[in-house]
This record gives C-alpha cells, sequence and structure tokens, in this order.
C-alpha cells in the first residue's frame, strides 16, 4: 500500500528553541512538530499568538511540513493561540474518543475561516498514548475527514497500559495493538507511524547499522515513518522508510517483463523464480509511485536547501 | 478500586475444608472460594452451604476473599456467597452486559439480605469467549462493581481445536485486547503469559514465576493460581 503521505522522518522542536530555524533546516525532517510552554504569569494564549506565525516560518526553512502538538483536553484555547497559515496541521496529544477529534474539527473550521487558511485543509493527526485511543481508534479515524496519521508513542503508551518501560521481553509486547493502529488507519485514508521494538521503547541513539534494522522492522510492519526522538536518526529515516533501489530496480523489472508477457497473451510470468501477475504487476506501480513521491518530497527539501535538483 | 496488590488468586475447591485451608499454608493474595470446575458437581450443594461459615474462616487470613462461581449456575452461586467477610466474585465467561448488570443488581439485593456493605462486593470477569472479549469494554462498564478483567482458560473454551503446538499466539492478541479495556476503564487487569502445554494444574514454580513475569512485562498486575505450589512463584513474578 503507498502510504497517503510522505513523513518518514517526525522531529520535534520548542518554539522557545533560539536556533528553532537552524535546527529544522539542519534536521532534514520530513515533518517538524512545534512544542510550547504555557509560561506561568503571563497571557500564555497572547504570548504564543505573537510567536507562532515566526516560529512555523522558522521550522519551515527546511522544506518540512510543520505541525503543531495540542493537547486535546485543551485544544480550544490552545489551537486558538497556535494555529496560523504555515501549518499542515495539528498532532494531538491525549486523544480518547471520536469527540474529541470532532471538537478539534470544528475549530479549526473556524480558524481556517478567520486566519485566511484554505478552508479543510488542517490536518489532524493523533499521537496514540493511552489505552482509550487504542481502544476507539477507529472511531476516532473516522470522526473527521480531517485524519491523516497515527503517531505511535509507546513509551507514553505503555506506562498507561502499565506495561514494564525497559524492553525486557524478547516479543514485541504491542505487536497487536500496532497491527490495529496500522491497519485502521489506512482503512480511514490515512497512515501510522512508529518505530519496532525494542528501538521504539529505548529511543536510543543506536548504531547507523541497527538503526537501519530497525526502521526496516517498523516499515515491514506496515509503518510509513517514525517519531525521531534523536536528529540522527533522521537520515536512516528517510532512507529506510522508502522502497530502496534495488526495490525500485527490481519493481522496474517486474512491470516490464509483465507488460511483454501480456503481449505474449500470457496472464503470468516468472522472474527470478516468481511468478509475476497481475497483483503483483499492481504492487510493483505502486512502489515505484511511492518512491518517485519520496524523491520528489527529497527534491523539494534540497531546494529549500539551496540545492540544485536535476 | 482497593490498590492493594492482587498478584496471587489461589483457587480453592470449595467443598474441601482441608484444602481451603491451606490458603493459610500458601499465602495467596486472594483466596477464590471455586464453586466452578474444582467441585464434583455431586459437592455443589454441599458448597454452598457451607461457604457463609468457609468465607468467615478464611476472611481471618490476610487473603481477600472471592467466590468463583459457576456461568450456568452463577445465580444460586451468588446467593449462596454474598456473606460478610467476602470481597468479590468471580464471574467466568460474561458475553453480555446485561449478564453483568443483572448479577450486579442480584449481588446487591443479597447485600441488603445479608447486612453485607452496600456496593462493597466487588466483581473479578473472567473473559473465556470470543464474544466476551469482543465486549471486553462494554462488559467492563456495565456494572460499578466491576474491579478486575481478565483472562480466563481461552485455550479450552474457544473452540480452538487441538492446543497450538509452540507458543499460542492468539493468547498475545487476546492479552492486548483485556489489558487495554481494562486501563482504559481503570480495572485491575489479571493474566499471565502462560504456554499452551504448561498451564493450569501442570505449571511447573519455574514455569508460573515465568508466565507471571512476562505477564507483568506486558502490563497485568496478577493471575489465576492453580495449584498451591503456583502462588509464590506468581507472586515473585508479579513484583517488581
Amino acid at each position: 500500500m503507498m502510504p497517503a503521505y510522505i513523513r518518514r522522518s517526525l522531529f520535534a522542536l520548542s518554539i522557545d528553541d533560539p536556533q528553532l530555524g537552524e535546527h529544522a533546516y539542519a534536521s532534514w525532517a520530513d515533518a517538524i512538530i512545534l512544542d510550547f510552554e504555557k509560561k506561568p504569569g503571563r497571557d500564555w494564549q497572547q504570548d504564543l499568538k505573537s510567536r507562532m506565525p515566526a516560529a512555523i516560518q522558522a521550522a519551515a526553512r527546511g522544506g518540512g511540513e510543520v505541525f503543531v502538538r495540542i493537547a486535546a483536553q485543551a485544544a480550544a484555547a490552545e489551537l486558538e493561540a497556535t494555529v496560523f497559515s504555515g501549518l499542515t496541521g495539528v498532532v494531538l496529544k491525549g486523544v480518547k474518543a471520536a469527540d474529541d477529534i470532532e471538537r478539534v474539527s470544528l475549530c479549526l473550521d473556524t480558524l481556517e475561516d478567520s486566519r485566511g487558511i484554505a478552508a479543510g485543509s488542517l490536518e489532524i493527526d493523533v499521537e496514540v498514548d493511552n489505552a482509550a485511543a487504542v481502544w476507539n481508534s477507529l472511531e476516532i479515524a473516522r470522526a473527521s475527514q480531517r485524519f491523516g496519521i497515527f503517531t505511535l508513542n509507546e513509551r507514553a503508551l505503555s506506562e498507561n497500559l502499565g506495561m514494564c518501560a525497559e524492553p525486557e521481553l524478547n516479543f514485541e509486547p504491542l505487536e497487536y495493538i500496532k497491527s490495529q493502529l496500522i491497519t485502521v488507519a489506512i482503512s480511514a485514508g490515512g497512515q501510522a507511524l512508529g518505530m519496532s521494538y525494542p528501538l521504539s521503547l529505548t529511543q536510543e541513539n543506536v548504531s547507523e547499522d541497527a538503526l537501519k534494522k530497525a526502521v526496516r522492522r517498523a516499515r515491514d510492519t506496515g509503518f510509513k515513518g517514525t517519531m525521531c526522538p534523536h536528529a540522527s536518526w533522521i537520515k536512516a529515516c528517510n532512507e529506510g522508510f522508502r522502497p530502496s533501489g534495488s526495490e525500485i530496480a527490481y519493481y522496474r523489472k517486474v512491470i516490464e517483463v509483465f507488460a511483454e508477457g501480456l503481449k505474449r497473451g500470457m496472464a503470468s510470468v516468472p522472474i527470478d523464480g516468481k511468478m509475476i501477475d497481475v497483483p503483483v504487476d499492481l504492487r510493483a506501480k505502486l512502489y515505484l509511485e511511492w518512491a518517485h513521491r519520496a524523491q520528489a518530497r527529497d527534491e523539494a527539501k534540497a531546494r529549500a536547501h539551496g540545492q540544485s535538483v536535476s | 478500586m482497593n490498590m492493594k496488590p492482587r498478584r496471587s488468586w489461589m483457587i480453592l475447591p470449595a467443598h474441601d475444608s482441608a484444602a481451603v485451608m491451606r490458603c493459610q499454608e500458601f499465602k495467596p493474595d486472594v483466596a477464590v472460594l471455586d464453586l466452578e470446575y474444582s467441585v464434583p458437581p455431586k459437592a455443589k450443594e454441599a458448597a454452598r452451604l457451607s461457604l457463609r461459615d468457609v468465607i468467615k474462616k478464611v476472611s481471618e487470613s490476610e487473603a481477600e476473599v472471592f467466590v468463583r462461581i459457576a456461568r450456568d449456575t452463577r445465580w444460586a452461586d451468588v446467593r449462596a456467597a454474598v456473606h460478610r467477610g467476602i470481597k468479590g466474585i468471580v464471574f467466568p465467561g460474561p458475553e453480555d452486559a446485561a449478564e453483568v448488570v443483572e448479577l450486579d443488581q442480584l449481588i446487591g439485593a443479597m447485600e441488603r439480605e445479608r447486612g453485607v456493605e452496600p456496593g462493597s462486593v466487588e466483581l473479578a470477569l473472567m473473559l473465556e469467549s470470543a464474544k466476551g472479549f469482543w465486549n471486553a469494554a462494554a462488559l467492563a462498564q456495565a456494572g460499578s462493581r466491576v474491579t478486575t478483567l481478565g483472562i480466563g482458560r481461552i485455550d479450552l473454551t474457544m473452540g480452538l481445536g487441538p492446543v497450538p503446538q509452540d507458543e499460542f499466539r492468539l493468547y498475545r492478541f487476546l492479552m492486548n485486547r483485556t489489558l487495554v479495556a481494562a486501563r482504559m476503564l481503570g480495572k485491575q487487569p489479571l493474566g499471565a503469559l502462560w504456554r499452551p502445554d504448561s498451564r493450569g494444574g501442570v505449571a511447573s514454580s519455574t514455569v508460573s514465576e515465568k508466565a507471571a513475569r512476562e505477564g507483568r512485562l506486558m502490563g497485568f498486575a496478577g493471575c489465576l493460581c492453580a495449584t498451591p505450589e503456583q502462588v509464590a512463584a506468581v507472586n515473585l513474578g508479579f513484583t517488581a
């Protein structure tokens, strides 16, 4: 299944980071998630309103999409303070039921209208961090046309489920929960982001080789990207959550050989001992489209970095 | 919700007074006086009649006292079980919320009749069927008495055919589902990662500790113990 979005790497930055623009630019992340604090003793809404437009602009310097992370329980006030032109959407944490999404969607309708943002354009992504979000995932994903992505916050979810915070088990303890979220997200026209166990829990800064293998396992599970706790993860995620060069070469060959077979009146043709038929040909085309879109995403970011793109 | 640790839920055949009093020796967190499978059909009525005295005796120990009722005779079993000293009822195999509501009301009526503090008798639901697992959240929300949601003997009760070889992977899916429903609703999740060929009465101490430890790592808080020898191992496995 081709991803609905090319969001291989998400990277969170604080709007209080004095080098926000530099860090976003240097990260090469597909998307920057803006976090904020409500400063005590100040009108936090007014404070954020005055700073968010510049923060969004700074976060977009590297060509990544920009989101703001909002708490579902305080969504109306936080949206009012943070949603401005330049955002692709919002990431909601602490979502427990479909009505959390419905309320946010209504707020976004109003804000889009009042702030010159195209109607219906702002996306709602959900950070899955509690049991209710898992149990109600189907209703949550179907609650609004704006729904885009489930991002699994495995540490928070494990804590909420009373699971051990350390990866002591020799199997993936959230295997079925991940399977559910991936399936539900795709069924609603979106996708799910997450990392494979145990890196999903440890979030360590591991070796490049270990990271590549973990990304591949995550991709094989059905995740289309992940939140990166370290900037050092981003390159491996951008390269790993897309078809590899050898896969692209193989699928080109599949399409070519299958097309020739069809001309000869065959319904299936062999390649390297495997039978190629219509579903395989379709999958090959989807993979090439996915690769093409990932390449376009990389080129857009390269242009944002002032690099020439052939 | 009672926050006292409830790691080991020791099954004690209610008709066998000698076996029941062994709970003082093995010191489970919860003594589960059983009216279900560990009681021969011929001894069930006698077990019900003696339950009041048995509950009184066991409640003097450190263990909290629950009574496991049988699904098919749950009405008679609840009438026999609700006496002073009881902490809760273990209800195996609920499928529809209406069953829980009905039981909740019956327990309430018995509390009033027997001078037991209203609303004090808890319900622990042990899921044992596909329908029950699917309705887990609705079941757990069906009555304010429900404090515990657990996994029953699904390998025997779900019509899965022969015992699976190696790992029983469906079990992990059902554990995840039970855990999510329980944690969402603030209920204690009961379950351990039992393997198909080493659970129930044949689980050794070593196996039981491993099952309990893995259950704890997966988010569960305790489990049933089919034999007295499993109690210490389960307590150890469910202790961080």
